[in-house]
């Protein structure tokens, strides 16, 4: 270090050193926040064990995030059953029997349609709810009384939606399936003059319990997912209303990222599975 | 509000379920509460046919297959439901087919009789016949099969095609024309023949009936003939043939060397006689070239001329010489 002996620094040295820690200044943040994450599900897995404190509050989230969602997913799912029929129609031209408008409506709907879509439109309600609310309770010190007052937020706060959202997405999916596939039946026969008969057989012909299965599952995944993201964005809520608009806005995107993320997981894992096993 | 949340979110989760439960069920076409017939068949192979697929009798829907399981020697046993009233017909079997071009497989229960003339699933059904309340079952080949089958004639077909377009050109089919109306021409000539000589025709025929039957009589000597030799080499004759045989054989063998020595010395006379012409030869060959006293005496006229002088002059004096002895003899005794 001594002025005597020491070399003139050349211009690349910084420039690395500079990347170097950008690098590593990011992969702390990266681990720190799976570890954040991390402990956050843990914590609330942990706290399922308070039983007395999550219970009475989970029908009340049952009935707001769950029923009160069904009317949104029926909704999506008429449409998109309609669209899907005559989307099918269009594409069968001539080469393919219409029947298998049936088959396309009934394995669209059952795999990817209900559950992707509903799940992104209820990562915009439950989420953005759960985030707002619990981001609204934070900011106004209102966690800080519960903790004050002897009762775990997770367990009081966190579960109840973790659970309505596990729950209630799988319920209001099959709702959704049921409703795509009834109104893409109406519009065949209304608009494309397709038989019920014909319809039907589309639908029967490919037609497997384990589609609905893997719809169900995924979507219960997804409801886990959103849940999860609205509570710790919003239990991690700070600085007054505009806080609480980013946290609610944040768990938006990043429910909606998650949920197409996990059903490329699914499909990789368990449909690709599948599929080799049964070829 | 815990009493209407409890009703509500019952009745949601209630409702949902339950109706998801009853569309695939019907979906599904679960016999819940059906009472049905169970039916039996047995396949070597079952195709593209899985749990689900129609059975189906004369065309109409009776039921669907229940189950595909691996049976014991290499079959494979479909188990089918059928509705209760469905009545089989009598000596049935099951045919496994596409019942349309996209994949789906339906079995067939149909009477043995109707069985599609192919030699293959006639072999098949009966392989797989005798097994007490099990239907003898085959597979009737999927499109694939047939598709693949019909690319291969296609190709073939467009081979021979292109084939025929090479050899077939336009000369080629004024010679075919030209052929043909040859072909049309000789057809007519013929007959014409025919019918001129369908007389002719008949006469050949009895000719050849006649010729026939005296081929007959031929067979019958030349059988009788046979006999004949066949006594002979019983009674001795044909060991007298041998044995005269062998001594003419020896003879022969002799009278062999007798000629091959006569050959050798012909062939020494022949070596001499070649020696004796080259010398010849030779001695001609002087002569002609005028050389030694006889090569002179040919070729040189004056001395031919002087001895014909000679001779002359000799035959003169043998003249003169009878005439005059006493002019050249003197004889004295004392």
């Amino acid at each position: 270090m001594s002025g005597t002996s020491a070399e003139a620094p050349t211009p690349v040295a910084p420039m690395v050193q500079s990347i170097v820690e950008r690098l590593g200044r990011g992969t702390r943040r990266m681990l720190a926040a799976v570890g954040s994450v991390s402990r956050f599900v843990w914590a609330t897995v942990v706290a399922f064990r308070d039983t007395r404190t999550w219970a009475p509050e989970t029908l009340e989230q049952l009935r707001r995030l769950g029923v009160d969602s069904i009317p949104l997913g029926l909704y999506i799912a008429a449409f998109t059953g309609i669209v899907l029929a005559l989307l099918a129609s269009y594409s069968f031209t001539g080469a393919v029997p219409l029947y298998f408008v049936g088959t396309l409506v009934g394995k669209t709907i059952t795999l990817e349609l209900a559950p992707v879509l509903t799940g992104l439109a209820l990562a915009g309600r439950v989420g953005a709810n759960i985030a707002a609310e619990l981001g609204t309770m934070r900011v106004t010190e209102q966690i800080d009384a519960l903790e004050t007052l002897g009762y775990d937020p997770l367990a009081y706060l966190v579960v109840p939606r973790v659970i309505a959202g596990t729950v209630m997405f799988p319920v209001i999916v099959a709702a959704a399936m049921m409703m795509g596939i009834a109104c893409g039946w109406i519009a065949s026969a209304t608009l494309l003059g397709l038989s019920s008969a014909q319809f039907v057989k589309g639908l029967r012909l490919y037609f497997q319990t384990f589609d609905v299965e893997y719809g169900l599952v995924k979507s219960a995944s997804f409801g886990l997912a959103v849940a999860l993201v609205g509570a710790r964005r919003g239990l991690r809520t700070e600085g007054g209303a505009v806080g609480v608009g980013n946290a609610a806005t944040s768990a938006v995107v990043l429910s909606a990222v998650l949920i197409l993320v996990i059903d490329a997981f699914w499909a990789v894992t368990w449909l690709l599975g599948r599929a080799a096993t049964a070829s | 509000m815990k009493r209407p949340n409890d009703v509500m979110v019952g009745l949601t989760v209630l409702v949902v379920v339950g109706a998801l439960l009853g569309a695939l069920t019907w979906i599904k076409r679960a016999d819940i509460g059906t009472r049905r017939q169970t039916v039996i068949a047995r396949f070597h192979d079952v195709g593209n046919t899985r749990v689900g697929n129609e059975v189906v009798i004369r065309g109409v829907i009776a039921g669907q297959i229940q189950a595909i399981e691996l049976a014991p020697a290499g079959w494979v046993d479909v188990r089918m439901k059928l509705d209760r009233d469905v009545q089989l017909p009598a000596d049935p079997v099951v045919l496994l087919n596409e019942s349309s071009l996209f994949g789906d497989w339906q079995a067939t229960i149909l009477e043995r009789r109707a069985l599609p003339h192919d030699e293959t699933v006639r072999q098949e059904i009966a392989a797989a016949s005798g097994i007490p309340n099990v239907l003898p079952g085959t597979t009737l080949p999927g499109i694939g099969t047939l598709t693949a089958v019909a690319g291969q004639i296609a190709g073939d077909v467009a081979s021979v095609a292109g084939r025929v377009k090479v050899a077939f050109d336009d000369q080629a089919a004024r010679e075919l024309r030209g052929s043909i109306r040859n072909v049309s021409d000789l057809s007519t000539v013929l007959t014409t023949t025919v019918r001129a000589h369908a007389s002719d025709l008949d006469t050949v025929a009895v000719q050849l009936r006649s010729a026939v039957a005296s081929l007959n009589r031929t067979a019958t000597a030349v059988q009788r003939t046979m006999e004949r030799v066949d006594s002979s080499a019983s009674s001795g004759d044909v060991r007298h043939i041998v044995d005269d045989l062998a001594v003419a054989s020896s003879e022969l063998r002799r009278a062999t060397t007798q000629v091959r020595d006569l050959t050798e010395r012909f062939a020494t006379t022949q070596r001499q006689l070649d020696v004796l012409l080259a010398t010849s030869d030779s001695v001609l060959r002087k002569v002609n070239a005028g050389q030694g006293s006889l090569g002179l005496f040919v070729n040189d006229p004056a001395l031919y001329q002087h001895s014909d002088s000679l001779v002359a002059q000799l035959r003169a004096l043998v003249t003169d010489f009878k005439a005059n002895p006493g002019r050249y003899i003197r004889l004295r005794i004392f």
